[in-house]
This record gives structure tokens, C-alpha cells and sequence, in this order.
């Protein structure tokens, strides 16, 4: 019934070596990269909000960990930024430890809440935090990635290097759902009441996928500013948060490849619509209100759907 | 008590001693004390709102009671969170089916072997021979339930799918999963028709003769007349009569409260 697994990876290598060889235009591999960069985070949300059934109004934050973290290890400190990874990742999971330990323990939407406040306060010091972080007028200079003899300064292996990530990261959250752990979010996301029945610590599980959806963030934000090289606070806003949550709904909570979609859509759409820049935050909203209105399940299951109904309507049977 | 001494000190399996809660005003139960021995089917009966999901909830700790105690095992449980309780051996099914619905039948069995299985994050990501041997035990162990409750050939479908009889079949196999010593239906009959109902009995029968102590509250007097070996009744959050399904039957408070048959 559903297509097997390895095909599915295969095609996506197979379209990433494709797109990797022959696009030799600049900016589209940019674009492509950015789109990469984007999954990463829709990734990360999604498993938050598709599967564990909690928000994050403030990711643009850990995004910005990631970033800031690996930018200030590696020019002031001359840390390898293959050092200063871990570091910005351990920080990032660390920082989502304590702002998700008491909102978790409250039910309801108090993470959504929390976060939205960590945000601003994230981006507060990004921003004012000049000798650190370089203020409003953002952070220059930040290294280039090298791995033994392979250079990552060449747009091509960039567009190569985050996308092997993304299939990492693709992998990772597959096999996260298709396990006991994944399991039990899959029954929190259903019915938090027989969750709980079965005996599954609700808010432990909550906290372990917000600190995971943290460490992606700053995973991507850690490619974003190895590859562009200069960081400022706008790209760490509440706009940017509020992006990302736009992307894990329009590509479907609770799809993998979904956030891929989602990632690449609004990836795109701003490229396409400049003319929009101003508005972006209201063509967000709309573009949210639609989707939840007429394909509550995002675009991906919606389409799906639509399409199995056709199946249905033009006589073809489906035996469960 | 002194009647035969070779027996070992008597302890029952659940005990509660004037357990009360209340809703704003309402006292949904109060000073509920009784005692559930090891290996039988304890009947909790009483008519619309008298407090018996209530008492299921302040048992598996969904609700902590105002006062009182509720040991398991002889150990203090009042305070302790569900999951802990659920790991020491109680276990429950809802009145209003709760299924995971968007889940495979097989796989809400699966997730109720939660707390007898360990693995986590890295276990999922990596993989390892220890965690794919778990995770074909714990296929194994719902496969398994699955066929005690007649239900192994719809493990693919979607919970969902299920007619109304066979998710309350399933709501059982995901309880039982999680090896319980002590299961709590919640009126596993409702909505079931005289053919299913039977079955049920016939289902419940084999869980006691696994060792599995059940307390049932059900609205359907003769499977709970037939089942229970003593049964509990309450009526506005207070204990009305307790004693074998006979006694029950001809005790007259019961009679008039709760079969509203007035003399
Ligand atoms: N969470 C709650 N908040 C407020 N009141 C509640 C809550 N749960 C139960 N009650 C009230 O407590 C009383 C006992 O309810 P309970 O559900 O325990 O009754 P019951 O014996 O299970 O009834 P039924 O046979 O209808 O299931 C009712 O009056 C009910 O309205
Ligand atoms: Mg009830």
C-alpha cells in the first residue's frame, strides 16, 4: 500500500546528486540551500508540534543559539567550528531544558507562552549584547566550513553538505517515529488521556522532543552562519519563529516530508513575492488561516487525500 | 482471621480508607473505604453520577483525592503520578472508549507495553540489536494479545476503523499490555449487543484466570451478577451495600436506589 522506504530516500538522493550536478546557476543553489537550511527547522518544530502537540512561538531563538554560538567560538575564540558545534548545540539543548521544564509542567498552551517570551528576550540580546554579538549592525567575518581537503566555501559542496544533513536528520526523524519513543508521542498527539492511562510520563517525553526540536534549530543555524558568513538579529526574530511554525502547518503537522514542502514553499514565496515584504507577517496569517480552513491536515495529507477520494469516487476499491 | 493459620498474613491487593473527593460543591465521593483482594472480580455498581469513574480516577492517580489513602501492595499510592502507579500494576479502560486512533490496532497494544520496555531517543536513532530485539518483543507481546482477545486479524487496520465492539475488545488487550495485576474496567459492556457482551463475560473469565484481579463497574446486572465474585455499591458518592451478587440482589436499599424499584 504505501511505497516502500528505500525508495522514497532513494529518489531524494538521487534528486539532491541531480540538482547538486547540473544547476550551475548561483543563486539557485543558494535558494536550494536556504530550502535545506529551512527543512532543517520545519524538521525539528515539526516533531514538536505535529507529534508531541505543543507549540514553540520563539524557535527563531535556538535558530539564533546556533548561529551566535558557533559565530563567537570561532572568530573570537578561533574555536574549529567543528569544536564549536557541540558547544552551540549543548547550549541550545541546555537553554530549552529550563525554559521547557516549567512550562511543560503546566498543561496546556504554556509553552507556546514561554517560548513566545524567550524569543523577544533572545533577540533582545542578540541585538543589544553589541560587544558579544555585534549588535543591530549583526557579526562579521565568520569562517568559512573545511573538512580535511574538501572545502565548503564552494556553493556547490555547500548545497551538498546541508542537504546530507537534512537526509540525516530525515532518517533521525523516521526511525524516532516508528519507535517506542515515537509511539508514545503519536499517543500523547491522539489522546493525551489514554496516554497518560498506559503510563507514559507525558511531560518527560514533551521536554526530551522540545530540547531535540532546540538542538536541530541550532544545528541549522550553525549551517546558515557558516554559509553566509555574516549574522544579524533580524534573521533570528519573531517573524522568523513565526515562519517556521507557518511551514510545519502548511507542509502538515505530523508529516516528515511534509516540512520539506513546507520549508520549500515558504522558502520560495518570498523569493517570488518582494513585492510582499512588507506584509509578510499577514501573508502568513492568511496563508495559515487557509490551509487550517480547507486542508486542516496541511497540504501534504490534504492533497493525499484529495487524491484517495478521486481513487474512490472513480470506482477503485482500497482493500485495508 | 485466626481460622487458618497456615495462611500468611492477609493483605489485599488494593485498599482504600476513607478515600473523598469533591468537584466545587459536589462530593463525588466520600469516606470511601474497601478492600479488593488478590484473584477476584470485585462488581462496583451504582446509578448515573454516584462516583465510580471518579474512584478509578483517584486510584490510577488521574485525580489525587482530598483525603484518605490508597495502598496497592501494602505501599502508599495516594500522590504518586499515573505512570508510576501504571508500572506497579494497575490498569484501566475508559468508559467513553479512548483509543489512539490514528494508530494501528496493533500499535496501540504496542504502546501499552510502555512501561515494561526501556527504550528512548538513542535507542530509536541508532538502532542497536538490543533495541530491535525489544521492539520485535514488544510486536510479539501485542500479537499475542491481540489473539487473547480475538482481534489478530485486524492488527493493520486503523483503531479507528474498528466497529464500536472490537475497540472496547482492543482498549482491553492495550490495558492488559501493560501487565497488570490489578485491571479496572469502566462499563466494558456499554454499547455492546447481547452477543458481544456474552463474549465479553467469556473474555473477562479468561483475564481472571490469569491471575489478573478486575474491578468491574457495569450497568449490565447479569454479567455483573455473573462475574463478580463481591460487589460494592455506590450512590452519591457513598458506599450503599456491599456483599456477594446474591446479598445485592435482595438487599432493599439497593433495590430502591439503584434498580429503582420502589416497594
Ligand atoms: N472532572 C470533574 N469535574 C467536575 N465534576 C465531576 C468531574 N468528574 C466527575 N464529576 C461529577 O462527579 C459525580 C460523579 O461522577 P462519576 O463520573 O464518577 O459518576 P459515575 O458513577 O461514573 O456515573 P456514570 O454511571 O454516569 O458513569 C458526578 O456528579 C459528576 O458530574
Ligand atoms: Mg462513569
Amino acid at each position: 500500500m504505501s511505497i516502500p522506504k528505500i525508495l522514497i530516500y532513494g529518489f531524494f538522493v538521487t534528486a539532491v546528486l541531480l540538482i547538486g550536478y547540473f544547476v550551475e546557476n548561483y543563486y539557485y543553489l543558494q535558494v536550494l540551500t536556504f530550502i535545506g537550511i529551512n527543512t532543517l527547522l520545519a524538521l525539528g518544530l515539526n516533531m514538536l508540534m505535529g507529534y508531541a502537540g505543543q507549540i514553540s512561538l520563539g524557535h527563531g531563538a535556538f535558530y539564533g543559539i546556533g548561529a551566535y554560538t558557533t559565530a563567537i567560538l570561532t572568530v573570537n575564540y578561533q574555536f574549529s567550528p567543528w569544536l564549536s558545534l557541540p558547544c552551540a548545540i549543548l547550549l541550545a539543548v541546555t537553554v530549552a531544558f529550563l525554559v521547557g521544564l516549567p512550562t511543560l509542567k503546566l498543561s496546556g498552551y504554556y509553552l507556546g507562552m514561554g517560548t513566545l517570551g524567550f524569543g523577544m528576550i533572545a533577540f533582545i540580546i542578540f541585538r543589544e549584547w553589541t560587544s558579544l554579538t555585534g549588535g543591530a549592525s549583526g557579526f562579521v567575518g565568520i569562517p568559512s566550513l573545511e573538512a580535511g581537503f574538501i572545502s565548503f566555501s564552494s556553493a556547490r559542496n555547500y548545497f551538498f553538505l546541508v542537504w546530507a544533513v537534512v537526509l540525516i536528520n530525515l532518517i533521525v526523524c523516521g526511525r524516532m517515529i516508528q519507535s517506542r519513543m515515537g509511539r508514545a508521542l503519536r499517543a500523547i498527539h491522539d489522546s493525551e488521556k489514554a496516554a497518560m492511562a498506559v503510563g507514559i510520563n507525558t511531560m518527560h517525553l514533551k521536554l526530551q522532543i522540545f530540547v531535540f526540536s532546540a538542538a536541530v534549530g541550532a544545528l541549522a543555524g550553525f549551517l546558515y552562519a557558516h554559509y553566509i558568513s555574516f549574522i544579524s538579529p533580524g534573521t533570528f526574530d519573531f517573524l522568523a519563529s513565526v515562519r517556521m511554525v507557518t511551514m510545519v502547518v502548511i507542509g502538515g503537522m505530523a508529516s516528515i516530508w511534509g516540512a520539506l514542502l513546507g520549508a520549500a514553499l515558504l522558502t520560495l514565496l518570498p523569493e517570488w513575492l518582494h513585492a510582499f515584504a512588507d506584509f509578510e507577517m499577514i501573508v502568513y496569517g492568511l496563508i495559515m488561516m487557509i490551509v487550517m480552513i480547507l486542508l486542516p491536515r496541511g497540504l501534504t495529507r490534504g492533497l493525499l487525500d484529495l487524491y484517495e477520494k478521486a481513487g474512490e469516487g472513480t470506482g477503485k476499491g482500497h482493500d485495508n | 482471621m485466626i481460622t487458618d493459620s497456615a495462611e500468611p498474613e492477609y493483605s489485599p491487593l488494593l485498599k482504600t480508607a476513607a478515600v473523598s473527593k469533591s468537584f466545587g460543591g459536589l462530593k463525588a465521593l466520600s469516606d470511601i473505604s474497601f478492600e479488593v483482594p488478590k484473584g477476584i472480580v470485585q462488581g462496583l455498581i451504582g446509578p448515573n453520577g454516584a462516583g465510580k469513574t471518579t474512584l478509578f480516577n483517584v486510584i490510577t492517580g488521574a485525580y489525587l483525592p482530598d483525603s484518605g489513602s490508597i495502598s496497592f501492595l501494602g505501599k502508599e499510592i495516594r500522590g504518586k503520578k499515573l505512570h508510576q502507579i501504571v508500572k506497579m500494576g494497575i490498569a484501566r479502560t475508559f468508559q467513553n472508549v479512548e483509543l489512539f486512533e490514528s494508530m494501528t490496532v496493533i500499535e496501540n497494544v504496542m504502546v501499552g507495553c510502555h512501561v515494561r520496555t526501556r527504550s528512548g531517543f538513542w535507542g530509536a536513532v541508532s538502532r542497536i540489536p538490543k533495541v530491535l530485539r525489544e521492539e520485535k518483543m514488544i510486536r510479539d507481546r501485542a500479537e499475542e494479545l491481540l489473539a487473547f482477545v480475538g482481534l489478530e486479524k485486524e492488527s493493520g487496520k486503523k483503531s479507528s476503523d474498528l466497529p464500536f465492539g472490537w475497540q472496547r475488545l482492543l482498549e482491553i488487550a492495550r490495558a492488559l499490555a501493560s501487565d497488570p495485576l490489578l485491571l479496572l474496567l469502566d462499563e466494558p459492556a456499554a454499547g455492546l449487543n447481547a452477543v458481544e457482551t456474552r463474549q465479553l463475560g467469556e473474555l473477562l473469565g479468561k483475564i481472571r484466570d490469569l491471575g489478573i484481579t478486575l474491578v468491574l463497574v457495569e450497568h449490565d446486572m447479569s454479567l455483573t451478577m455473573k462475574i463478580s465474585d463481591n460487589i460494592l455499591v455506590l450512590d452519591r458518592g457513598c458506599i450503599l451495600a456491599r456483599g456477594t451478587p446474591r446479598e445485592i440482589q435482595s438487599d432493599e436499599a439497593v433495590m430502591s436506589a439503584y434498580l429503582g424499584k420502589s416497594k
